[in-house]
């Protein structure tokens, strides 16, 4: 392991050069594209120049996207084959991303590479090809509740990075960056430090097994009329992995098209209709509890460890300010015979 | 094939049978290892997919029976013999047939549920999964939405079977209520022997289960059969999940100990 | 001692005759309707001074304070300087002489909705377009109406201007962003003409009944639609309230820019010149507009005028209104 000084324009020199070998994504800002006139979106997008990396806002939307895109061909088919796509650019991927949702990636490997015993094939060709750079993350956005979530340090990258001001820090732990980092910096001592304190904490359950009362509890009930079932939430959330699968074929030849999978997600109306018309998750308050018992407690029993990372996503985009963290509490509350309000 | 569990190969149609109005049963070309209780993939391109229990098999055969209720399952029904039907499978945890073999064992089956349990009736009454002692209780709502009247005419002769509807309706002079209230007339002298599957609707499963345990059979030997939304049928969509239960991998047959458990 | 004035002038300072003799009204104009606290202190201030303390809030914007003696026309004048400077003169407006009140007021204040500072509808700043219109058509003679309202809600009633702007957005769809889950498709056949569809699992926008709300973008829950880059207004032309014929305005240009619509406005004012009947007190733009007919308005308009290359504009236009000389018809119920 080993660590640099830049001036940023030294840096800026590095990125150019990683960018030969590599597309480099991470948090970028679009102007104009947010959901109001006048505002921007951030989002993960291949960056041009180091210039674009957004580092002062939260992304609205995660890095899953580079592993598990909202919309993603699966098959090309006609009426007697599907053949499975190629890849459009194959190339290895960087990407600068935060503590949080490095952690956030591990939660969906264990969905998409381990669950059910098969590995998925469209995830893991993407995610074989992305390599972690860290961003240094001291300083919680709002609403972020990583450190109550234990998401907030990680050891799973390949290099991290301090931007700080016109200057910027490098550890390197991946040997294959070493020539290319060590030509352009002065050698420095730089460590990542993790944020040790968020504004916002979430006390979680400690139950083993969550009682049968509280599937149906009362306190579910406020959201039947609060949430509004847009979805934000789900796809805003790192960790979130739903997918529906359709079929679409094209105009000029009726014979040939697409598989592909959406995200999905278990706010939205449609989740779980069966033939017949039944749905099992009809009101948004069953849906709000099968969501968060699903970040906070099943998750946990099938892989061992919380499936929400904290990076407070869903409180950010609720046009119906629903707060998932302070739902958390109040379930834990409530669990521990206390208030549900 | 690729490796890639979602690639649906193509199989022949070999066979179609009406089974009512909007149910029917189509044979398909196909050589695969399964387990009774699976289930498939079934697709086709521009429409889509869906999970279609194995309702029977054989060495190069294999049966899947359709209700027609939408998109897909009704452009299923207007292939015809020859044409070509996607799958890929077989998938999930079917009955377990160690457990079952040599038991007494209970099969209760209502409406669609008939089809899952069809290949373990089968394979039972051909004498190839030996068991102690088999009672067959199928329900179905009307005399016209009675599924495999062939077999249930066979399985009548070689098991002790009781096929009921809903209601009495002209024309029929067979059994009519409720399976549950075939169940509760049911005289199990050691309900600890005995093995029970059951497999319908929701709640058809929620009472039949009920009337076992007042019974007497332990919660560990009652199974029974989920169907939920599915996708990928890999554990990977999410849509079948209920608690950390993925009825696709986990399920669709799970023991009643677990299954009781499960809230949606 | 009897007041003798020049009933024109005065008017035309924004002072108006009012009902009591020898006491007048000012009207201050607060172009797209925003104003801060100091300001309202100022206005309040005049009014206490000037007037008996009372003010009123106009249905355009603006405040007009009553009951001030003709004599203190002056000093009121030199009481609305700071006013003129921060509202008018800050925004770009060519005034020569500040310190002698307003220099007309024929075209009335320019109101706005809230805009895009506060309302998530709003598709742009409504005030700062107010602000950059004042600039162009202020100081002008001629009785005109111009409001500016954030999107097709039109919360500000530009439907009953002589040029009603409505600030709309071209939404743009990313295909492989978007999940189809109906979000947009829903809002807009609930709240808007239904110009979305789904095909498929994807959405088709039938651009011709797409009004440029922005509806699905704030419904995307994965911003799959957003605003294309570059502002674009709906501009009504010749709605009206009034004695004769009250009526509607009309869309004469839609997804047009800033630069079309300000020209437009502009040019205007020059046909006004050249149509107008001067034998009348005032004849309101829409009954110009009635006589030369709306072709010849629309070439004179659109003279010079370049349009973007999104621009539509209306072949013919019918007002829908009514004509109070029908008023015959109402009778007395039996
Ligand atoms: C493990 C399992 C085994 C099944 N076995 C059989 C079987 O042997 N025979 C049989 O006829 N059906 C079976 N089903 C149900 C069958 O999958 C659905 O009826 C089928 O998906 C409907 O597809 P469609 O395109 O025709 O209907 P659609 O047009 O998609 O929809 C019609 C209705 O069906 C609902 N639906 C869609 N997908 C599913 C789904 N996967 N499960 C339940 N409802 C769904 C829709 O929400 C809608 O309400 C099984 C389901 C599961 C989960
Ligand atoms: C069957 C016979 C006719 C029909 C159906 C008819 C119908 C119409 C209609 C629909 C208009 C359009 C009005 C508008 O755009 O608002 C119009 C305009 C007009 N018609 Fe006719 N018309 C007929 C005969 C005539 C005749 C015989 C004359 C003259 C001798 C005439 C003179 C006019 C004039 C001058 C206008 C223009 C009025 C304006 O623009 O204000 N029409 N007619
Ligand atoms: C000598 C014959 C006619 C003359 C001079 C004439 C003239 C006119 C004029 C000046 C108008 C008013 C247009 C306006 O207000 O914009 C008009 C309207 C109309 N005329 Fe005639 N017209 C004639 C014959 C007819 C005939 C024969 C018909 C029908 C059979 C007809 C049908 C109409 C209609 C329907 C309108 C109303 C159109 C509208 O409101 O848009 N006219 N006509
Ligand atoms: S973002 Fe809020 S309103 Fe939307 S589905 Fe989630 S909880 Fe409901
Ligand atoms: S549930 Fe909310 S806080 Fe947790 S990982 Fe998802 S978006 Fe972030
Ligand atoms: S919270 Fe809902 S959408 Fe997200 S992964 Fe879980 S079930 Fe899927
Ligand atoms: S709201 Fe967005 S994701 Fe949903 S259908 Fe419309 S464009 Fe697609
Ligand atoms: S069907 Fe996709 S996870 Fe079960």
């Amino acid at each position: 392991m080993s660590a640099y000084d830049y001036s940023r324009e030294e840096f800026a020199a590095v990125f150019a050069e990683l960018q030969k070998t590599y597309q480099i994504y991470g948090p970028k800002r679009f102007v104009g594209r947010g959901r109001f006139s006048d505002t921007d979106l951030v989002r993960y997008a291949p960056l041009a120049s180091l210039d674009e990396l957004e580092l002062a806002e939260k992304s609205s939307l995660s890095p899953k996207s580079l592993v598990f895109p909202a919309d993603e061909t699966i098959f090309h088919f006609n009426d007697h084959e599907f053949s499975q796509p190629q890849l459009k650019e194959n190339g290895e991927i960087i990407v600068l991303l935060r503590p949080c949702d490095i952690n956030g990636i591990a939660r969906l490997d264990k969905m998409f590479l381990e669950n059910g015993g098969q590995a998925d094939p469209y995830y893991q060709r993407r995610r074989q090809r992305l390599h972690f750079f860290m961003i240094e993350c001291r300083e919680s956005f709002e609403n972020c509740f990583c450190v109550s979530m234990k998401s907030n340090t990680t050891d799973n990258y390949e290099v991290a990075l301090r931007f700080a001001g016109d200057r910027v820090a490098a550890q390197i732990k991946d040997q294959r960056y070493e020539g290319l980092f060590g030509q352009k910096g002065r050698a420095g001592s730089f460590s990542p430090e993790f944020v040790s304190e968020n504004d916002k904490q979430v006390e979680l359950p400690t139950v083993e097994t969550m009682p049968a009362e509280m599937f149906n509890h009362k306190m579910w009930e406020e959201y039947d009329s609060r949430c509004i079932a847009c979805g934000r939430c789900n796809t805003s959330c790192v960790t979130c992995s739903c997918f529906s699968t359709v079929d679409l074929f094209y105009a000029d030849s009726r014979q040939c098209g697409e598989r592909r999978r959406v995200w999905d997600g278990c706010h939205l109306d449609g989740f779980s209709d069966m033939a017949g018309g039944h749905s099992f998750r009809k009101n948004k308050g069953e849906r709000m509890r099968f969501k968060a018992f699903h970040k906070i407690y099943d998750f946990r029993k099938r892989f061992g460890f919380d499936m929400c990372v904290g990076c407070g996503r869903c409180d950010d985009v609720c046009p119906e300010y629903i707060s998932f963290s302070s739902c958390i509490n109040k379930l834990s509350r409530t669990l521990k015979g206390g208030s549900d309000k | 094939m690729s490796g890639n569990p979602y690639q649906p190969f193509p199989v022949k149609i070999t066979k179609i049978v009406s089974e009512s109005d909007v149910e029917f049963t189509m044979t398909v070309d196909a050589s695969l290892d399964m387990v009774p209780g699976q289930f498939f993939q079934i697709s086709l391109p521009k429409i889509g997919e869906a999970p279609i229990s194995i309702s029977n098999y054989g060495k190069n055969w294999l049966q899947f029976t359709i209700r027609a209720v939408g998109r897909l399952t009704g452009a299923i029904q207007s292939l015809r013999v020859g044409e070509n039907l996607f799958i890929r499978g077989p998938y999930g945890h079917g009955f377990p047939v160690e457990k079952l073999a040599n038991s007494n064992l209970i099969i209760v089956a209502g409406g669609s549920g008939a089809a899952p349990v069809r290949p373990l009736v089968s394979q039972i009454v051909a004498g190839t999964l030996p068991v102690k002692s088999l009672k067959l209780i199928t329900g179905f709502k009307s005399k016209e939405s009675i599924l495999f009247t062939e077999d249930i005419q066979s399985w009548k002769q070689k098991c002790d079977m009781t096929l009921t509807i809903d209601k009495p309706q002209e024309g029929w002079n067979g059994d009519t209520g409720l399976v549950t209230e075939h169940i509760r007339r049911l005289k199990l002298d050691l309900p600890d022997d005995y093995q029970v599957i059951v497999v319908g609707p929701p709640v058809m499963m929620k009472f039949a289960t009920a009337e076992f345990r007042l019974l007497g059979v332990p919660v560990d030997n009652v199974w029974v059969s989920f169907e939920r939304l599915m996708s990928c049928g890999l554990g990977k969509c999410g849509h079948c999940k209920i608690d950390s239960t993925y009825i696709c991998v986990d399920g669709p047959v799970m023991n009643l100990s677990h299954a009781s458990t499960l809230i949606d | 001692m009897s007041l003798d004035l020049n009933r024109k002038t005065v008017t035309k300072n924004a002072f108006r005759i009012t009902k009591r003799r020898n006491y007048t009204a000012i009207r201050i104009r607060v172009p797209g309707g925003h104003l801060n606290a100091s300001q309202i202190a100022r206005i309040a201030k005049i009014a206490e001074q000037f007037g008996d303390g009372n003010l009123h809030i106009t249905t355009r914007q603006g405040f007009e304070i009553p009951n001030i003696p003709f004599a203190k026309m002056a000093e009121v004048n030199a009481a609305l300087r700071p006013l003129i400077e921060e509202l008018e003169l800050e925004h770009g407006v060519k005034i020569d002489n500040p310190a002698a009140g307003y220099p007309a007021a024929g075209m009335r204040n320019i109101s706005a909705c809230i805009g895009n500072r506060t309302c998530p509808f709003a598709n742009t700043d409504t005030t700062g377009l107010a602000q950059r219109i004042e600039a162009v058509v202020y100081p002008h003679d001629f009785h005109t109406k111009i409001a500016i309202t954030g999107c097709p809600n039109d919360c500000i009633k530009a439907h009953m201007q002589d040029f009603g702007i409505i600030a709309i957005c071209i939404p743009e769809y990313d295909y492989d962003q978007c999940i189809g889950c109906e979000a947009c498709v829903k809002a807009c056949q609930r709240k808007v003409t239904g110009a979305l569809d789904m095909n498929g699992s994807k959405v088709v926008r039938d651009e011709r009944r797409c009004i440029g709300c922005g509806e699905c973008v704030l419904a995307c829950p994965i911003s799959a639609w957003t605003r294309k880059p570059g502002k674009y207004y709906r501009l009504l032309v010749m709605g009206r309230t009034g004695k004769k014929n009250p009526r509607l305005a009309m869309p004469f240009l839609d997804r047009v820019n800033e630069e079309v619509v300000t020209k437009v406005i502009a040019n205007t004012m020059a046909y006004v010149d050249r149509y107008i009947l001067r034998c009348l007190p005032k004849e309101h733009i829409g009954y110009i507009v009635d006589r030369t007919g709306f072709n010849v308005f629309r070439d004179e308009v659109l003279q010079g005028v370049v349009l973007n290359p999104e621009a539509r504009m209306a072949k013919t236009i019918q007002w829908p209104g009514y004509n109070t000389l029908n008023d015959a018809n109402l009778k007395t119920p039996k």
